[in-house]
């Protein structure tokens, strides 16, 4: 009988400790409760310091007095200001004392934009913050995205400060050199270890509504779910360190309605502090300091669907249409449903390259998402496969190589990605059915022997499907057998397929995916998104909860001493 | 011909009986096909509830055309003991995959009472003692085109068939010998 529950398996399950368990034994709900769910609350907050070398002298009689201005750049190209620096006087190579704090989200392209001004004689005395830019020597500006400061071994990364000449339109003059440093803020990555201990706990059928606020609860368990209140305490971390220091006890207390009045009924229960342990703990942006990296990934499906009503392969079917749309639209026209991607030629194909330019789902797909990612792999080459194809002369392959080699799978950067699949569709058949578990497996045998080789890389694959997947099964078992290798899957289904099997894969609501031989998975490591859900809404691929998965994913892995972060943080 | 394993049965999730959670004094048994029957047993939890925790290395010598090895967690009432949940791991799993056998992996298992029930979790480690005779070996295991493959090969004429999943009905049939 546990002594404390949380909302883990609907409530069901107990979190905390058992009777007569021993302090250094772990409770393995409480595991996996905390790598599901990772240390919520902490968001990185990321500390900038700036300077520079080499700026231009603008002054006759003195040195230039600079000042850099930290711009955000919107998505639209608008700059908005974060901050700027003090004026730092006379001097061509300043350092900035003033600081700028940013929230760093892992889940979009942070674009920064520093802008360095020498500030005039007139206006040395005057508050920054109401200086006015434009009356101010424009010496050069340098634009940089937050994750690549981040992901530099020492934090620092040096830009060119450029300069448009207005001389001769469209060139750009070196104007000196500006270094942003980063660093991670403690208090962003700082936790409280608490261990609880009670006395004396009173049994009780009756369960006591509360009328004030509850900090902490103790409850006896009932596996009905129904939980009876035993006695609480209203307090703080500052209380909760106080006893702690002292190691005194608070008594706990139920509120009870007697008429219309309230009443507080101390107990002779009593909460104790056993242990007060505030820890830094290692987060994302450590484990790129030490050296990790996030290497992408990417599988498209180049399958056919088979027509329901007269079970054949047709070109083409209408973006926009749903298949029980489409059924009743064909219907009225005697024409049967079309295949889901189609002829690639075709405008209404999924897989059609507009000559325009614009892009298809497939590729918007890995642009929002490679664009993000690229960031974090130092060589940027990226295991590039198509499946469920028919290549020239040759059977259906559910694993080939987009870039058309037979010997490696790399292709050289977010282009590179794009020129294959784009040549893919030139050289192959779409073909059939939609297998994830082939892909899957070549994806973890990389991670694994990037493991093998002691590497520090993180894997993400990317797979966009069309259709619902044939070997439900097949993939389920690999991946189990993946969940504990360093790899991250995220699936985007584009078109208007039923995706309810992709949500099984996704095991969000809390059942962990279990093989055919009954292996339980480590982790979850997949993430399901259905591209119309982001079209509708104009957003990204790259959500908040799609890195959150990604990075606590990462934190998952290393927290069963595996990859342990203190032999990368240096 | 064996091979030698070391497995640390760690501890287990979610162990009910009639509904209820299991309150206490649980041990597990682990068995390897083709042992002659030779059973190696933990020490009881008596205080973990349906949560337990052994921590207990046990190490278990496997024939090499052993396929299962078989993990029961039990426990003891008076006098007696009735089981909670059985789980038979294909040798496949921790040996021929993505992970050299020598190194520890850690590995859950769903447990299946008499009735073909799902009855929790047990969390296990795994490390293999290897040996000269037991590198020439591993390289036939569970391998299709060297990607690894879950489950159990097909015996016969170079085949790269394997077997996956486990008969329910099989449960019972072995819990009736």
């Amino acid at each position: 009988m546990g002594n404390c529950c949380s909302d883990y398996a609907g409530a069901r399950t107990a979190i905390g400790g058992t009777a007569g368990s021993l302090l250094n034994q772990t409770n393995d709900a409480v595991d996996n409760f905390f790598k599901s769910r990772g240390y919520q609350g902490l968001f990185s907050q990321i500390e900038l310091s700036f300077s520079a070398s080499g700026l231009r002298d603008r002054d006759v009689l003195s040195k230039s007095d600079p000042i850099m201005v930290l711009y955000a750049k919107g998505k639209n190209g608008a700059l908005e200001e974060i901050g700027r620096t003090e004026v730092v006087l006379n001097s061509l190579n300043p350092t900035w004392i003033t600081k700028q704090t940013l929230t760093y989200h892992f889940e979009v392209v942070q674009v920064l934009v520093f802008r360095v001004y020498d500030v005039d004689t007139q206006f040395h005395n005057a508050d920054v913050k109401i200086l006015k830019l434009e009356e101010q020597q424009f010496l050069g500006e340098a634009t940089c995205a937050l994750s690549e400061i981040i992901t530099k071994s020492d934090g620092s990364l040096t830009l060119d400060l450029l300069r448009q000449d207005s001389i001769r339109s469209g060139d750009s003059q070196k104007c000196g050199k500006l270094k942003v440093h980063a660093e991670e803020c403690v208090g962003s990555k700082t936790t409280v270890e608490l261990i609880l201990r009670c006395s004396d706990l009173e049994y009780r059928d009756l369960f006591s509504k509360s009328e004030s606020p509850l900090i902490i609860e103790c409850y006896n368990f009932n596996t009905n779910g129904k939980h009876d209140l035993l006695g609480k305490v209203q307090t703080s971390l500052v209380e909760l360190e106080k006893l702690y220091s002292g190691g005194q006890g608070e008594n706990l207390f139920l509120s009870a309605s007697v008429g219309h009045d309230s009443q507080t009924k101390v107990l002779k229960s009593r909460l104790f502090v056993d242990k007060f342990s505030e820890n830094i703990q290692y987060t994302f942006l450590d484990y790129l300091a030490g050296g990790f990296e996030l290497n992408f990934m990417v599988a498209i499906d180049f399958t056919v669907r088979l027509c329901p009503v007269c079970l054949r392969e047709h070109l083409w079917i209408p973006q926009n249409v749903i298949p029980e749309d489409a059924i009743q639209f064909y219907a009225l026209t005697s024409s049967c449903l079309p295949a889901s991607n189609g002829n690639s030629r075709l405008p209404d194909s999924l897989h059609y390259i507009d000559p325009s330019g614009r892009p298809n789902a497939y590729q918007r797909a890995i642009v929002e998402v490679g664009e993000v990612l690229q960031f974090y792999d130092s060589d940027k080459r990226f295991p590039t496969w198509g499946f469920g194809a028919r290549p020239i002369d040759g059977p259906v392959s559910h694993c080939f190589n987009l870039n058309g080699s037979s010997n490696y799978c790399e292709v050289e950067g977010i282009q590179g990605i794009m020129m294959a699949y784009a040549s893919a569709l030139l050289n192959v058949s779409l073909a059939g059915p939609t297998l994830f578990g082939p892909v899957i497996n070549n994806a973890a045998l990389i991670a694994s022997q990037s493991v093998a080789n002691g590497g520090r890389k993180y894997f993400v694959l990317l797979i966009i499907t069309d259709g619902v997947v044939t070997d439900l099964q097949e993939t389920k078992d690999a991946l189990v057998k993946a969940s504990d290798l360093p790899l991250s899957i995220l699936i985007v289904g584009v078109g208007g397929a039923d995706f309810k099997e992709m949500e099984i894969l996704d095991a969000d609501k809390g059942d962990r995916l279990e093989s055919s031989s009954g292996r339980v998975a480590s982790r979850d490591i997949v993430q399901f998104v259905p591209f119309r859900d982001v079209q509708s809404r104009w957003g990204n691929f790259s959500s908040a909860s799609t890195s959150s998965r990604i990075t606590y994913s990462i934190f998952s892995l290393h927290a069963e001493q595996k990859y342990p972060a203190k032999s990368l943080v240096m | 011909m064996s091979r030698t394993i070391e497995i640390t049965i760690l501890s287990a999730e979610n162990l009910q009986e009639n509904k209820k959670a299991i309150k206490g004094n649980t041990f597990v048994t682990v068995q390897c096909d083709g042992s002659n029957n030779e059973l190696s047993t933990t020490k009881l939890d008596s205080g973990g509830g349906s949560y337990p925790t052994w921590n207990e290395k046990l190490v278990i010598d496997v024939p090499l055309h052993a396929r299962f090895i078989t993990i029961e967690v039990k426990y003891k009432t008076r006098g007696s003991s009735s089981s909670v949940g059985m789980a038979r791991i294909p040798i496949s799993d921790f040996i021929g995959g993505y992970v050299n056998e020598n190194q520890l992996q850690f590995l859950s298992y769903r447990l299946w009472d008499n009735r073909v029930r799902r009855n929790g979790v047990v969390n296990i480690s795994t490390k293999v003692k290897l040996s000269q005779q037991n590198s020439c070996s591993n390289s036939i295991l569970s391998t299709v085109n060297g990607v690894p493959v879950t489950g159990i090969p097909v015996a016969g004429n170079g085949s790269t068939r394997v077997v996956t999943g486990i008969p329910a009905i099989w449960l019972n049939y072995q819990r009736n010998i």
